[in-house]
Protein backbone atom coordinates (compact mmCIF):
# COMPACT_ATOMS: atom_id res chain seq x y z
CA UNK A 1 0.00 0.00 0.00
CA UNK A 2 2.78 2.25 1.07
CA UNK A 3 4.53 1.04 -1.97
CA UNK A 4 1.83 2.71 -4.39
CA UNK A 5 1.28 6.02 -2.42
CA UNK A 6 5.29 6.28 -3.06
CA UNK A 7 4.84 5.74 -6.43
CA UNK A 8 2.06 8.34 -6.60
CA UNK A 9 3.58 10.84 -4.91
CA UNK A 10 7.19 10.26 -6.50
CA UNK A 11 5.17 10.89 -10.11
CA UNK A 12 3.41 14.03 -8.79
CA UNK A 13 6.75 15.33 -7.43
CA UNK A 14 8.00 14.92 -11.61
CA UNK A 15 4.94 16.76 -12.45
CA UNK A 16 5.12 19.40 -10.39
CA UNK A 17 8.68 20.21 -11.01
CA UNK A 18 7.79 20.07 -15.08
CA UNK A 19 5.02 22.46 -14.00
CA UNK A 20 7.71 24.72 -12.50
CA UNK A 21 9.71 23.89 -14.84
CA UNK A 22 7.89 25.10 -18.10
CA UNK A 23 6.01 28.42 -16.13
CA UNK A 24 9.65 29.90 -15.28
CA UNK A 25 10.36 29.27 -18.93
CA UNK A 26 7.41 30.87 -19.96
CA UNK A 27 7.59 33.71 -17.51
CA UNK A 28 11.80 34.23 -18.63
CA UNK A 29 10.24 34.86 -22.31
CA UNK A 30 7.68 37.26 -20.89
CA UNK A 31 10.27 39.41 -19.38
CA UNK A 32 13.61 38.90 -20.64
CA UNK A 33 12.93 41.26 -23.51
CA UNK A 34 12.00 44.06 -20.84
CA UNK A 35 15.26 43.47 -18.65
CA UNK A 36 17.30 43.42 -21.52
CA UNK A 37 15.92 46.87 -22.41
CA UNK A 38 16.47 47.69 -19.14
CA UNK A 39 20.31 47.12 -19.21
CA UNK A 40 20.78 48.51 -22.34
CA UNK A 41 19.17 51.61 -21.41
CA UNK A 42 22.26 52.43 -19.27
CA UNK A 43 24.84 51.52 -22.46
CA UNK A 44 26.69 54.25 -24.32
CA UNK A 45 26.04 53.64 -27.67
CA UNK A 46 29.21 52.39 -28.93
CA UNK A 47 28.92 50.02 -25.71
CA UNK A 48 26.32 48.90 -27.28
CA UNK A 49 27.34 48.60 -30.38
CA UNK A 50 30.01 46.27 -29.42
CA UNK A 51 28.24 44.24 -26.54
CA UNK A 52 24.36 44.21 -27.27
CA UNK A 53 24.38 40.92 -25.05
CA UNK A 54 26.21 41.42 -22.14
CA UNK A 55 25.87 43.85 -19.30
CA UNK A 56 26.96 47.75 -19.34
CA UNK A 57 30.29 48.74 -19.21
CA UNK A 58 29.27 51.38 -17.13
CA UNK A 59 25.84 52.69 -15.91
CA UNK A 60 26.09 55.71 -18.48
CA UNK A 61 22.43 57.48 -16.87
CA UNK A 62 23.03 60.94 -18.87
CA UNK A 63 21.01 58.68 -21.97
CA UNK A 64 18.08 59.42 -19.20
CA UNK A 65 18.47 62.89 -18.97
CA UNK A 66 18.98 63.74 -22.27
CA UNK A 67 16.76 62.00 -23.37
CA UNK A 68 14.23 63.82 -21.07
CA UNK A 69 15.25 66.99 -22.15
CA UNK A 70 15.86 66.57 -25.69
CA UNK A 71 12.58 64.45 -26.01
CA UNK A 72 9.85 66.88 -24.40
CA UNK A 73 9.64 64.01 -22.31
CA UNK A 74 8.41 66.91 -19.42
CA UNK A 75 5.17 67.69 -21.28
CA UNK A 76 4.12 64.54 -23.10
CA UNK A 77 3.77 63.15 -19.46
CA UNK A 78 1.95 66.09 -18.45
CA UNK A 79 0.03 66.09 -21.63
CA UNK A 80 -0.65 62.53 -20.79
CA UNK A 81 -1.74 62.74 -17.12
CA UNK A 82 -4.10 65.23 -18.48
CA UNK A 83 -5.85 63.05 -21.25
CA UNK A 84 -5.90 60.30 -19.44
CA UNK A 85 -7.77 62.15 -16.21
CA UNK A 86 -9.83 64.34 -17.83
CA UNK A 87 -11.21 61.02 -20.08
CA UNK A 88 -11.22 59.19 -17.31
CA UNK A 89 -13.35 61.65 -14.84
CA UNK A 90 -16.10 62.13 -17.64
CA UNK A 91 -16.23 58.58 -18.48
CA UNK A 92 -17.18 57.87 -15.01
CA UNK A 93 -19.91 60.82 -14.54
CA UNK A 94 -21.22 60.22 -17.91
CA UNK A 95 -21.10 56.05 -17.40
CA UNK A 96 -22.63 56.70 -13.99
CA UNK A 97 -25.10 58.87 -15.25
CA UNK A 98 -26.15 56.99 -18.06
CA UNK A 99 -26.39 53.29 -15.92
CA UNK A 100 -28.72 54.73 -13.36
CA UNK A 101 -31.01 56.08 -16.04
CA UNK A 102 -30.75 52.96 -17.79
CA UNK A 103 -31.24 50.58 -14.95
CA UNK A 104 -33.50 52.07 -12.54
CA UNK A 105 -36.04 55.08 -14.89
CA UNK A 106 -38.50 53.31 -16.64
CA UNK A 107 -38.02 54.43 -20.52
CA UNK A 108 -39.23 52.74 -23.96
CA UNK A 109 -35.98 54.46 -25.18
CA UNK A 110 -33.58 52.43 -23.10
CA UNK A 111 -33.59 49.12 -24.73
CA UNK A 112 -32.13 50.58 -28.53
CA UNK A 113 -30.48 53.12 -26.92
CA UNK A 114 -28.54 50.80 -24.44
CA UNK A 115 -28.54 48.24 -27.29
CA UNK A 116 -26.75 50.74 -29.23
CA UNK A 117 -23.67 50.94 -26.74
CA UNK A 118 -23.30 47.23 -26.54
CA UNK A 119 -22.97 47.35 -30.37
CA UNK A 120 -20.66 50.16 -29.73
CA UNK A 121 -18.01 47.89 -27.18
CA UNK A 122 -17.89 45.25 -30.43
CA UNK A 123 -17.39 47.68 -33.30
CA UNK A 124 -13.61 47.75 -34.16
CA UNK A 125 -12.96 51.18 -33.66
CA UNK A 126 -10.04 51.25 -37.02
CA UNK A 127 -12.81 51.24 -39.23
CA UNK A 128 -14.12 54.61 -38.07
CA UNK A 129 -10.68 56.19 -37.87
CA UNK A 130 -10.48 58.07 -41.07
CA UNK A 131 -13.76 59.48 -40.61
CA UNK A 132 -13.23 60.54 -37.30
CA UNK A 133 -10.18 62.04 -38.58
CA UNK A 134 -12.76 64.19 -41.12
CA UNK A 135 -14.67 64.94 -38.66
CA UNK A 136 -12.36 66.64 -36.40
CA UNK A 137 -11.02 68.23 -38.78
CA UNK A 138 -13.89 69.55 -40.48
CA UNK A 139 -14.78 71.18 -36.52
CA UNK A 140 -12.11 72.64 -36.47
CA UNK A 141 -10.79 70.58 -33.62
CA UNK A 142 -7.62 69.06 -35.06
CA UNK A 143 -4.39 68.96 -32.92
CA UNK A 144 -6.36 70.72 -30.10
CA UNK A 145 -6.66 68.59 -26.88
CA UNK A 146 -10.94 68.79 -27.02
CA UNK A 147 -9.79 67.17 -30.74
CA UNK A 148 -8.24 64.01 -28.60
CA UNK A 149 -10.70 64.61 -25.57
CA UNK A 150 -13.82 64.35 -27.02
CA UNK A 151 -13.24 61.15 -29.39
CA UNK A 152 -11.32 59.38 -26.31
CA UNK A 153 -14.45 60.12 -24.05
CA UNK A 154 -16.79 58.90 -27.16
CA UNK A 155 -14.75 55.71 -27.52
CA UNK A 156 -15.12 54.72 -23.64
CA UNK A 157 -18.20 55.38 -23.35
CA UNK A 158 -20.09 52.14 -24.67
CA UNK A 159 -17.76 50.02 -21.81
CA UNK A 160 -17.99 52.33 -19.23
CA UNK A 161 -21.78 52.51 -19.55
CA UNK A 162 -22.57 48.86 -20.02
CA UNK A 163 -20.55 47.92 -16.77
CA UNK A 164 -22.29 50.59 -15.01
CA UNK A 165 -25.87 49.71 -16.42
CA UNK A 166 -25.30 45.85 -15.21
CA UNK A 167 -23.68 46.80 -12.06
CA UNK A 168 -26.81 49.12 -11.37
CA UNK A 169 -29.39 46.17 -11.93
CA UNK A 170 -28.76 44.00 -9.82
CA UNK A 171 -28.94 47.02 -6.27
CA UNK A 172 -32.00 46.40 -5.39
CA UNK A 173 -35.42 48.79 -6.93
CA UNK A 174 -36.47 49.30 -3.64
CA UNK A 175 -34.01 51.86 -2.44
CA UNK A 176 -35.05 53.94 -5.33
CA UNK A 177 -38.56 53.42 -5.07
CA UNK A 178 -38.50 54.06 -1.23
CA UNK A 179 -36.38 57.40 -1.29
CA UNK A 180 -38.89 58.53 -4.62
CA UNK A 181 -42.06 57.97 -1.97
CA UNK A 182 -40.20 59.68 0.40
CA UNK A 183 -39.73 63.02 -2.30
CA UNK A 184 -36.51 63.01 -3.37
CA UNK A 185 -35.18 63.34 -6.80
CA UNK A 186 -33.70 61.74 -9.34
CA UNK A 187 -30.37 63.92 -9.10
CA UNK A 188 -30.79 63.36 -5.16
CA UNK A 189 -31.16 59.48 -5.64
CA UNK A 190 -28.46 59.30 -7.87
CA UNK A 191 -25.67 61.33 -6.06
CA UNK A 192 -26.50 60.26 -2.99
CA UNK A 193 -27.77 57.12 -2.76
CA UNK A 194 -26.77 55.24 -6.51
CA UNK A 195 -23.14 56.72 -7.60
CA UNK A 196 -21.47 55.78 -3.94
CA UNK A 197 -23.24 52.03 -3.64
CA UNK A 198 -21.87 51.53 -7.47
CA UNK A 199 -18.28 53.03 -6.48
CA UNK A 200 -16.83 49.39 -7.00
CA UNK A 201 -17.73 49.46 -10.58
CA UNK A 202 -16.31 52.92 -10.52
CA UNK A 203 -13.03 51.63 -9.58
CA UNK A 204 -13.06 48.86 -12.95
CA UNK A 205 -14.32 51.11 -14.99
CA UNK A 206 -11.57 53.98 -14.27
CA UNK A 207 -8.75 51.43 -13.98
CA UNK A 208 -9.57 49.57 -17.80
CA UNK A 209 -10.11 53.76 -18.52
CA UNK A 210 -6.77 54.95 -17.39
CA UNK A 211 -4.76 51.90 -18.66
CA UNK A 212 -6.47 52.22 -22.03
CA UNK A 213 -6.07 56.51 -22.54
CA UNK A 214 -2.65 56.67 -21.10
CA UNK A 215 -1.55 53.76 -24.08
CA UNK A 216 -3.33 55.02 -26.64
CA UNK A 217 -1.39 55.76 -29.78
CA UNK A 218 -3.59 55.34 -33.13
CA UNK A 219 -6.25 57.96 -32.90
CA UNK A 220 -3.94 60.53 -30.89
CA UNK A 221 -1.20 59.77 -33.67
CA UNK A 222 -3.37 61.08 -36.21
CA UNK A 223 -4.85 63.92 -34.37
CA UNK A 224 -2.47 65.99 -32.82
CA UNK A 225 0.73 67.07 -34.99
CA UNK A 226 2.76 69.54 -32.92
CA UNK A 227 4.31 68.78 -29.51
CA UNK A 228 2.49 70.86 -27.12
CA UNK A 229 -0.64 68.67 -27.91
CA UNK A 230 1.14 64.76 -28.02
CA UNK A 231 0.82 62.11 -25.05
CA UNK A 232 3.71 59.96 -24.31
CA UNK A 233 3.37 57.43 -26.71
CA UNK A 234 3.20 59.39 -29.30
CA UNK A 235 6.34 61.97 -28.19
CA UNK A 236 8.15 58.18 -27.94
CA UNK A 237 7.28 57.31 -31.73
CA UNK A 238 8.57 61.29 -32.55
CA UNK A 239 11.73 60.83 -30.62
CA UNK A 240 12.63 57.24 -31.18
CA UNK A 241 12.11 58.60 -34.83
CA UNK A 242 14.35 61.43 -34.91
CA UNK A 243 16.90 59.01 -33.34
CA UNK A 244 19.08 57.44 -35.95
CA UNK A 245 21.74 54.89 -34.10
CA UNK A 246 21.80 56.56 -30.51
CA UNK A 247 20.33 53.52 -29.57
CA UNK A 248 20.81 54.54 -25.60
CA UNK A 249 18.73 57.42 -25.66
CA UNK A 250 16.04 55.48 -27.16
CA UNK A 251 16.22 52.40 -24.86
CA UNK A 252 15.92 55.21 -22.44
CA UNK A 253 13.14 56.85 -23.48
CA UNK A 254 11.20 53.43 -23.82
CA UNK A 255 11.90 53.18 -20.27
CA UNK A 256 10.39 56.59 -19.96
CA UNK A 257 7.48 54.94 -21.42
CA UNK A 258 8.00 51.73 -19.44
CA UNK A 259 7.50 52.83 -16.13
CA UNK A 260 4.74 54.50 -15.02
CA UNK A 261 2.53 51.97 -16.38
CA UNK A 262 4.89 49.19 -14.98
CA UNK A 263 4.45 50.94 -11.53
CA UNK A 264 0.54 51.29 -12.19
CA UNK A 265 0.33 47.71 -13.25
CA UNK A 266 2.31 46.81 -10.03
CA UNK A 267 -0.12 48.31 -8.08
CA UNK A 268 -3.43 47.69 -9.52
CA UNK A 269 -2.67 43.73 -11.39
CA UNK A 270 -5.49 42.08 -9.16
CA UNK A 271 -8.17 44.80 -9.90
CA UNK A 272 -6.35 44.75 -14.01
CA UNK A 273 -6.61 40.88 -14.59
CA UNK A 274 -10.19 41.35 -13.20
CA UNK A 275 -11.02 44.08 -15.33
CA UNK A 276 -9.65 41.92 -18.63
CA UNK A 277 -11.39 38.99 -17.66
CA UNK A 278 -14.83 40.74 -17.25
CA UNK A 279 -14.23 43.07 -20.03
CA UNK A 280 -12.49 40.64 -22.84
CA UNK A 281 -15.27 37.95 -22.29
CA UNK A 282 -17.60 40.18 -23.19
CA UNK A 283 -16.17 41.30 -26.61
CA UNK B 1 -64.68 59.73 -5.46
CA UNK B 2 -64.27 61.78 -9.56
CA UNK B 3 -62.45 64.25 -7.82
CA UNK B 4 -60.03 61.78 -6.15
CA UNK B 5 -59.84 59.95 -9.44
CA UNK B 6 -58.18 62.55 -11.34
CA UNK B 7 -56.33 64.48 -8.76
CA UNK B 8 -54.61 60.84 -8.74
CA UNK B 9 -53.88 60.66 -12.12
CA UNK B 10 -52.75 64.13 -12.17
CA UNK B 11 -49.87 63.56 -10.15
CA UNK B 12 -49.27 60.57 -12.14
CA UNK B 13 -49.28 62.45 -15.36
CA UNK B 14 -46.48 65.06 -13.60
CA UNK B 15 -44.57 61.90 -11.67
CA UNK B 16 -44.20 60.89 -15.26
CA UNK B 17 -43.32 64.00 -16.80
CA UNK B 18 -40.72 64.02 -14.19
CA UNK B 19 -39.01 60.84 -14.94
CA UNK B 20 -39.05 61.07 -18.30
CA UNK B 21 -37.15 64.75 -18.16
CA UNK B 22 -34.84 63.06 -15.37
CA UNK B 23 -34.02 60.03 -17.83
CA UNK B 24 -33.17 62.42 -20.97
CA UNK B 25 -31.08 64.74 -18.51
CA UNK B 26 -28.71 61.42 -17.48
CA UNK B 27 -29.18 60.00 -20.52
CA UNK B 28 -28.48 62.37 -23.00
CA UNK B 29 -24.73 63.85 -22.80
CA UNK B 30 -23.34 60.77 -23.01
CA UNK B 31 -25.45 59.40 -26.44
CA UNK B 32 -24.61 62.96 -27.76
CA UNK B 33 -21.05 62.44 -27.75
CA UNK B 34 -21.27 58.96 -28.40
CA UNK B 35 -23.32 59.78 -31.66
CA UNK B 36 -20.77 62.23 -32.87
CA UNK B 37 -18.05 60.39 -32.29
CA UNK B 38 -18.66 56.71 -33.08
CA UNK B 39 -22.20 56.76 -34.63
CA UNK B 40 -21.73 59.54 -37.09
CA UNK B 41 -18.02 58.63 -38.60
CA UNK B 42 -19.65 55.42 -39.58
CA UNK B 43 -22.15 56.43 -41.72
CA UNK B 44 -19.93 59.12 -42.54
CA UNK B 45 -17.74 56.40 -43.98
CA UNK B 46 -20.21 54.73 -46.41
CA UNK B 47 -21.35 58.49 -47.87
CA UNK B 48 -17.68 59.54 -48.25
CA UNK B 49 -16.46 56.11 -50.12
CA UNK B 50 -19.23 56.60 -52.89
CA UNK B 51 -17.55 60.46 -53.14
CA UNK B 52 -14.79 61.71 -55.26
CA UNK B 53 -13.66 64.21 -51.95
CA UNK B 54 -9.81 64.65 -51.76
CA UNK B 55 -9.76 66.54 -48.80
CA UNK B 56 -10.41 70.56 -48.43
CA UNK B 57 -13.92 72.13 -46.37
CA UNK B 58 -17.32 70.28 -46.77
CA UNK B 59 -18.85 72.96 -45.23
CA UNK B 60 -18.85 76.49 -45.30
CA UNK B 61 -18.00 79.34 -47.41
CA UNK B 62 -14.98 77.84 -48.82
CA UNK B 63 -16.31 74.05 -49.31
CA UNK B 64 -15.90 72.53 -52.10
CA UNK B 65 -18.08 70.27 -54.46
CA UNK B 66 -18.10 67.00 -54.01
CA UNK B 67 -19.46 64.22 -56.63
CA UNK B 68 -21.38 60.66 -55.89
CA UNK B 69 -19.56 58.58 -58.29
CA UNK B 70 -20.93 55.56 -56.95
CA UNK B 71 -19.09 51.97 -56.32
CA UNK B 72 -15.97 53.11 -58.51
CA UNK B 73 -13.41 53.18 -54.76
CA UNK B 74 -15.05 49.76 -54.01
CA UNK B 75 -13.44 48.72 -57.76
CA UNK B 76 -10.13 50.03 -57.19
CA UNK B 77 -9.80 48.64 -53.71
CA UNK B 78 -10.80 45.30 -54.85
CA UNK B 79 -8.20 44.84 -57.78
CA UNK B 80 -5.22 46.46 -55.59
CA UNK B 81 -3.00 43.75 -54.98
CA UNK B 82 -2.26 45.38 -51.38
CA UNK B 83 -5.63 45.35 -50.42
CA UNK B 84 -5.63 41.30 -51.23
CA UNK B 85 -2.14 41.27 -49.02
CA UNK B 86 -3.12 43.10 -46.17
CA UNK B 87 -6.28 40.81 -45.86
CA UNK B 88 -4.22 37.77 -45.89
CA UNK B 89 -1.85 39.10 -43.52
CA UNK B 90 -5.22 39.56 -41.20
CA UNK B 91 -5.57 35.99 -41.82
CA UNK B 92 -2.05 35.15 -40.52
CA UNK B 93 -3.01 37.31 -37.51
CA UNK B 94 -6.07 35.35 -37.03
CA UNK B 95 -4.06 32.44 -37.61
CA UNK B 96 -1.62 32.88 -34.99
CA UNK B 97 -3.78 33.77 -32.52
CA UNK B 98 -6.31 31.08 -32.64
CA UNK B 99 -3.63 28.02 -33.13
CA UNK B 100 -1.03 30.18 -31.09
CA UNK B 101 -2.30 32.43 -28.55
CA UNK B 102 -5.53 30.16 -27.40
CA UNK B 103 -3.32 27.01 -26.77
CA UNK B 104 -0.61 28.40 -25.42
CA UNK B 105 -2.78 30.35 -23.21
CA UNK B 106 -4.71 27.44 -22.07
CA UNK B 107 -2.00 25.62 -21.46
CA UNK B 108 -0.41 27.71 -18.91
CA UNK B 109 -3.54 28.51 -17.74
CA UNK B 110 -4.39 24.91 -16.90
CA UNK B 111 -0.70 24.32 -15.63
CA UNK B 112 -1.50 26.93 -13.49
CA UNK B 113 -5.09 25.75 -12.37
CA UNK B 114 -4.29 22.37 -12.01
CA UNK B 115 -0.70 22.03 -10.90
CA UNK B 116 -1.13 23.12 -7.62
CA UNK B 117 1.62 25.34 -7.58
CA UNK B 118 2.66 28.04 -5.40
CA UNK B 119 2.85 31.95 -6.81
CA UNK B 120 -0.18 31.59 -9.09
CA UNK B 121 -0.53 35.24 -9.03
CA UNK B 122 3.51 36.07 -9.77
CA UNK B 123 3.23 33.54 -12.96
CA UNK B 124 -0.01 35.17 -13.71
CA UNK B 125 1.33 38.63 -13.27
CA UNK B 126 4.82 38.23 -15.23
CA UNK B 127 2.79 36.19 -18.14
CA UNK B 128 0.41 39.30 -18.46
CA UNK B 129 3.18 42.05 -18.00
CA UNK B 130 3.59 42.94 -21.44
CA UNK B 131 0.19 43.01 -22.71
CA UNK B 132 0.16 46.26 -20.15
CA UNK B 133 2.76 48.00 -21.92
CA UNK B 134 2.44 50.66 -24.42
CA UNK B 135 2.46 49.25 -27.75
CA UNK B 136 4.95 52.34 -28.80
CA UNK B 137 7.19 50.85 -26.48
CA UNK B 138 6.79 46.99 -27.08
CA UNK B 139 7.31 47.68 -31.00
CA UNK B 140 9.79 50.04 -30.79
CA UNK B 141 11.73 47.71 -28.60
CA UNK B 142 11.28 44.22 -31.24
CA UNK B 143 12.24 46.49 -34.30
CA UNK B 144 15.86 47.10 -32.39
CA UNK B 145 15.71 43.47 -31.23
CA UNK B 146 15.40 42.02 -34.64
CA UNK B 147 17.43 44.39 -36.94
CA UNK B 148 19.63 43.23 -39.08
CA UNK B 149 22.02 44.87 -36.44
CA UNK B 150 19.60 44.29 -33.33
CA UNK B 151 20.71 41.38 -30.46
CA UNK B 152 18.31 38.72 -32.26
CA UNK B 153 21.09 38.10 -35.19
CA UNK B 154 23.80 37.85 -31.78
CA UNK B 155 21.60 35.28 -30.03
CA UNK B 156 21.23 33.05 -33.27
CA UNK B 157 25.28 33.47 -33.94
CA UNK B 158 25.78 31.92 -30.63
CA UNK B 159 24.22 28.94 -32.08
CA UNK B 160 24.87 28.96 -35.44
CA UNK B 161 28.32 31.16 -36.17
CA UNK B 162 27.79 30.98 -39.93
CA UNK B 163 24.46 33.32 -40.05
CA UNK B 164 24.56 36.35 -41.95
CA UNK B 165 21.65 39.12 -40.36
CA UNK B 166 20.01 40.37 -43.56
CA UNK B 167 16.59 41.31 -44.20
CA UNK B 168 14.33 38.54 -43.83
CA UNK B 169 12.21 37.23 -46.56
CA UNK B 170 9.35 36.67 -44.56
CA UNK B 171 8.94 40.01 -42.49
CA UNK B 172 5.21 39.16 -41.49
CA UNK B 173 6.97 36.27 -39.37
CA UNK B 174 8.74 38.71 -36.79
CA UNK B 175 5.55 40.51 -36.28
CA UNK B 176 3.50 37.71 -35.53
CA UNK B 177 5.60 36.24 -32.97
CA UNK B 178 5.67 39.61 -31.42
CA UNK B 179 2.15 39.35 -31.30
CA UNK B 180 2.38 35.66 -29.96
CA UNK B 181 4.55 37.48 -27.39
CA UNK B 182 2.55 40.31 -26.51
CA UNK B 183 -0.90 38.94 -26.30
CA UNK B 184 -1.33 35.12 -25.51
CA UNK B 185 -0.87 36.22 -21.47
CA UNK B 186 -4.73 37.92 -22.35
CA UNK B 187 -6.01 34.25 -22.96
CA UNK B 188 -4.10 33.26 -20.02
CA UNK B 189 -6.07 35.67 -17.86
CA UNK B 190 -9.40 34.58 -19.57
CA UNK B 191 -8.74 30.71 -19.38
CA UNK B 192 -7.62 30.95 -15.58
CA UNK B 193 -10.67 33.19 -14.73
CA UNK B 194 -12.91 30.41 -16.28
CA UNK B 195 -11.26 27.43 -15.31
CA UNK B 196 -11.43 28.78 -11.42
CA UNK B 197 -14.87 29.17 -11.78
CA UNK B 198 -15.20 24.92 -12.56
CA UNK B 199 -15.85 23.06 -9.28
CA UNK B 200 -12.76 21.02 -8.19
CA UNK B 201 -14.37 18.50 -6.64
CA UNK B 202 -16.11 17.52 -9.23
CA UNK B 203 -12.15 16.75 -11.40
CA UNK B 204 -11.18 15.30 -7.76
CA UNK B 205 -14.42 13.14 -7.33
CA UNK B 206 -13.74 11.59 -11.22
CA UNK B 207 -10.00 11.16 -10.31
CA UNK B 208 -10.70 8.66 -7.45
CA UNK B 209 -13.59 6.77 -9.50
CA UNK B 210 -10.20 6.14 -11.70
CA UNK B 211 -10.06 8.72 -14.27
CA UNK B 212 -6.72 9.79 -15.43
CA UNK B 213 -5.83 13.37 -16.09
CA UNK B 214 -6.75 13.56 -19.75
CA UNK B 215 -10.21 12.14 -19.59
CA UNK B 216 -10.96 15.01 -17.08
CA UNK B 217 -9.71 17.39 -19.64
CA UNK B 218 -11.74 15.77 -21.97
CA UNK B 219 -15.18 15.23 -20.17
CA UNK B 220 -15.33 18.23 -17.17
CA UNK B 221 -12.99 20.80 -18.03
CA UNK B 222 -12.99 21.16 -22.16
CA UNK B 223 -17.15 21.02 -21.81
CA UNK B 224 -16.93 23.61 -19.00
CA UNK B 225 -15.12 25.81 -20.98
CA UNK B 226 -16.61 25.25 -24.47
CA UNK B 227 -18.15 28.65 -24.47
CA UNK B 228 -15.58 30.53 -23.50
CA UNK B 229 -13.11 28.85 -26.11
CA UNK B 230 -15.63 30.36 -28.68
CA UNK B 231 -15.67 33.64 -27.45
CA UNK B 232 -11.73 33.75 -27.43
CA UNK B 233 -11.59 32.47 -31.00
CA UNK B 234 -14.09 35.24 -32.12
CA UNK B 235 -11.80 37.89 -29.70
CA UNK B 236 -8.85 36.63 -31.71
CA UNK B 237 -10.20 37.58 -35.21
CA UNK B 238 -11.91 40.70 -34.16
CA UNK B 239 -8.70 41.22 -32.50
CA UNK B 240 -6.67 41.24 -35.70
CA UNK B 241 -8.79 43.85 -37.67
CA UNK B 242 -7.73 45.65 -34.40
CA UNK B 243 -3.93 45.42 -34.85
CA UNK B 244 -2.59 48.92 -36.21
CA UNK B 245 -0.13 50.17 -33.73
CA UNK B 246 2.19 47.16 -33.15
CA UNK B 247 3.26 47.01 -36.67
CA UNK B 248 2.42 50.77 -37.66
CA UNK B 249 5.24 51.13 -35.06
CA UNK B 250 7.49 48.08 -35.80
CA UNK B 251 7.65 47.90 -40.35
CA UNK B 252 4.93 51.21 -40.88
CA UNK B 253 3.65 48.49 -43.38
CA UNK B 254 7.29 47.49 -44.75
CA UNK B 255 9.42 46.48 -46.36
CA UNK B 256 7.92 47.06 -49.68
CA UNK B 257 4.18 46.66 -48.25
CA UNK B 258 4.91 43.12 -46.98
CA UNK B 259 3.54 43.58 -43.47
CA UNK B 260 0.44 45.59 -44.55
CA UNK B 261 -2.39 45.01 -42.87
CA UNK B 262 -5.82 46.25 -43.45
CA UNK B 263 -5.90 49.34 -41.09
CA UNK B 264 -2.14 50.15 -42.14
CA UNK B 265 -3.69 50.10 -45.90
CA UNK B 266 -6.13 52.46 -44.93
CA UNK B 267 -4.13 54.37 -43.45
CA UNK B 268 -1.53 54.66 -45.91
CA UNK B 269 -4.16 55.60 -48.58
CA UNK B 270 -5.48 58.30 -46.69
CA UNK B 271 -2.05 59.95 -45.27
CA UNK B 272 0.93 58.73 -47.34
CA UNK B 273 1.02 61.08 -50.00
CA UNK B 274 -1.78 62.52 -51.69
CA UNK B 275 -4.73 61.69 -49.64
CA UNK B 276 -7.44 59.40 -51.45
CA UNK B 277 -10.21 59.29 -48.58
CA UNK B 278 -12.48 57.54 -50.74
CA UNK B 279 -10.84 54.39 -50.81
CA UNK B 280 -9.79 54.83 -47.35
CA UNK B 281 -13.60 54.56 -46.15
CA UNK B 282 -14.10 51.98 -48.69
CA UNK B 283 -11.47 49.96 -46.42
CA UNK B 284 -13.02 50.87 -43.19
CA UNK B 285 -16.35 50.04 -44.43
CA UNK B 286 -15.15 46.53 -45.54
CA UNK B 287 -13.60 46.40 -42.13
CA UNK B 288 -16.89 47.14 -40.68
CA UNK B 289 -18.71 44.72 -42.13
CA UNK B 290 -16.22 41.92 -41.25
CA UNK B 291 -16.47 43.47 -37.67
CA UNK B 292 -20.37 43.10 -37.90
CA UNK B 293 -20.71 39.91 -39.46
CA UNK B 294 -18.50 38.96 -36.27
CA UNK B 295 -21.19 40.23 -34.01
CA UNK B 296 -23.48 38.40 -35.42
CA UNK B 297 -21.77 35.52 -34.88
CA UNK B 298 -20.75 36.37 -31.48
CA UNK B 299 -24.39 37.08 -30.69
CA UNK B 300 -25.79 33.20 -32.47
CA UNK B 301 -23.07 31.65 -30.52
CA UNK B 302 -23.83 32.78 -27.31
CA UNK B 303 -27.43 32.00 -27.65
CA UNK B 304 -26.23 28.43 -28.73
CA UNK B 305 -23.96 28.10 -25.70
CA UNK B 306 -26.62 29.93 -23.56
CA UNK B 307 -24.65 33.02 -21.65
CA UNK B 308 -21.78 35.06 -22.23
CA UNK B 309 -19.00 32.61 -20.73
Amino acid sequence: MSYIRDDVSAKRKVGMVLTYAVLILFAILAIAPLLWLALNSFKTSQDYQMNRLGLPKRFFWQNYTQAWQRGHFGIYIVNSIIYTAITTVAILALSFMSGFAFAKINNRNTKWMYGSYVVGILMTLQSIMIPLFIVINQVGLYDTKLGVLIPYIGIGLPMGIYLATEFMKSIPNALVESARLDGAHYGRIFLSIMAPMAAPVGVTIAILQISGTWNEFMLINMLTSSTKNKSLPVGIQSFAGSLSTDYGKLFASLMIGLIPMLVFYIIFRKEITKGVSAGAVKG
Amino acid sequence: MGSHASMYSASRITAHGEERRAFWIFVLPAFLIYLFVMAFPTFFAVFLSLTNYKGGALFGPKRKAVDIVGFQYYKQMFSDKYFWLALKNNMWIVFISVFGQIPLGFFMAYLIFRGMIRGKDFFQTVIYLPCVISTVVIGRLWKAITAPNGVLPDIIRLFNPAYVAGNSEHPMIAVLLVILWMYTGTYLIIFLANLQKIDTSVIEAAKIDGATEMQALRYIIFPALSGVIVTTAILAISGSLKSFDLIFVMTSGGPAKQTYVLSIYMYDTAFKGAPNYPLANAVSIVMCVISFALIGITKAVEKKFGGKE
